[in-house]
């Protein structure tokens, strides 16, 4: 838990993109795995009883054609899928409203840094360099929970 | 409509079973073609692998193909653009007519050849003996899953498909345009006959059903004759 609580905190100040890359293809492993288990379950159910849903005395590469179409299917869907999850993913990390405690946002405010809507980060470690590191730690921290650094 | 029976005789030289649904003469319909072809071959393993078979090629029982054949009168025969496969929304005709005699299942019926003109076209352009057919099965029991060639021991027809022969998996499968030649007919007559003294209960036919029955055979050597 504190390993994913972790990697998810570095996923976050590395940078958007990077959780994202990290998300896509973890959704694609977990896709690709669904389908292999669910083709795994069927084909041992099937050989169990005997029994063959359909069968259809064409060649083979029809066969071939029709699977490529039904992954192509399946492919979009999950395509689709990840772009959903990206766009619920944008919405929620722009919080409606971003609240810093008052000493914060007063100590900023004092070292230059008025708005808070986008802050670079070197001009926050310049702002920063008279405070100890547990105070920078904190600052930082406060931020991030605030969501003002991405 | 009416549906002839299911039986099984046992001539001297062979076997012969068959059903077929009587349509309503219609004297120069101008959406009926009738065909003839041969759907596939029993007990016999398939030339190539079935889609959906896995990579294994199949045999379809003798007795799995008769059992099925009620399934497969009244079933669409369909066709795909490049005649390579099925295609369930081009259903250009229908199977009135089934038998199994010897290794092969013969199938006849009507083509909606007004509909669907570009079957009739490939018929008349392409070499003759290139079009073969090709079957779809639903709730196929094999035998042995992991055999190499599966044993289908039940099955239920829910189509048939015009192709090219080379496409099938049955290699000698066939489909031509006409109604099928006499002896397939003569053999399902002898065998309607005989359904129907079974249905009598195998008493011996009284002389009006026997002229009965001799009307109706000549009402459909002259029907097929056309």
């Amino acid at each position: 838990m504190e390993s994913q609580t972790g990697e998810t905190l570095g996923a976050l100040t590395a940078g958007p993109e990077t959780f994202e890359a990290r998300m896509e293809a973890r959704l694609e492993a977990a896709v690709s795995l669904f389908e292999r288990t669910l083709a795994l379950l069927e084909e041992r159910q099937s050989a169990v009883a005997g029994e063959v849903q359909k069968i259809v005395a064409a060649v083979e590469n029809n066969q071939a054609s029709a699977r490529e179409n039904e992954l192509e299917r399946k492919l979009e869907a999950a395509e689709q899928r990840i772009a959903e999850l990206q766009a619920q993913r944008e919405s929620e990390a722009k919080p409606a409203r971003r609240t810093v405690p008052a000493t914060t946002a007063q100590f900023l405010a004092k070292q230059g840094l008025s708005t808070l809507d986008s802050v670079e980060a070197g001009a926050l470690d310049a702002a920063l360099t008279g405070l100890s590191l547990e105070q920078r730690i904190a600052v930082k921290a406060q931020l991030l929970r605030a969501g003002v650094l991405g | 409509m009416k549906v002839h029976g299911l039986s099984e005789e046992r001539s001297a030289l062979r076997s012969v079973q068959a059903m077929a649904v009587q349509l309503p003469e219609v004297a120069g319909h101008p959406n009926r073609t009738p065909f003839s072809g041969v759907l596939t071959l029993v007990d016999q393993p398939s030339t190539k692998p079935p889609s959906g078979a896995r990579g294994h090629r199949v045999i379809l029982t003798r007795a799995a193909a008769v059992a099925a054949l009620p399934s497969l009168l009244g079933m669409a025969v369909d066709y795909a653009p490049a005649w390579d496969g099925h295609d369930a929304r081009r259903k250009c005709g229908i199977i009135t007519h089934a038998d199994v005699e010897g290794p092969r299942l013969h199938v006849a019926g009507y083509l909606y050849a007004r509909d669907f003109p570009e079957v009739e076209r490939q018929m008349r352009q392409c070499t003759p003996g290139a079009m073969g057919m090709s079957w779809e099965l639903a709730d196929a029991h094999v035998e042995d899953m992991r055999a190499e060639i599966w044993k289908l021991t039940r099955a239920t027809f829910t189509g048939a498909a015009i192709l090219l022969r080379d496409k099938a998996a049955y290699r000698d499968t066939r489909f031509e345009l006409g109604a099928p030649a006499r002896r397939e007919i003569a053999a399902c007559r002898t065998f309607t006959a005989r359904a129907h003294r079974t249905f009598r209960g195998g008493t011996t036919l009284r002389r009006t059903e026997t002229r009965k029955e001799e009307t109706w055979k000549a009402r459909q050597a002259k029907l097929w004759g056309r």
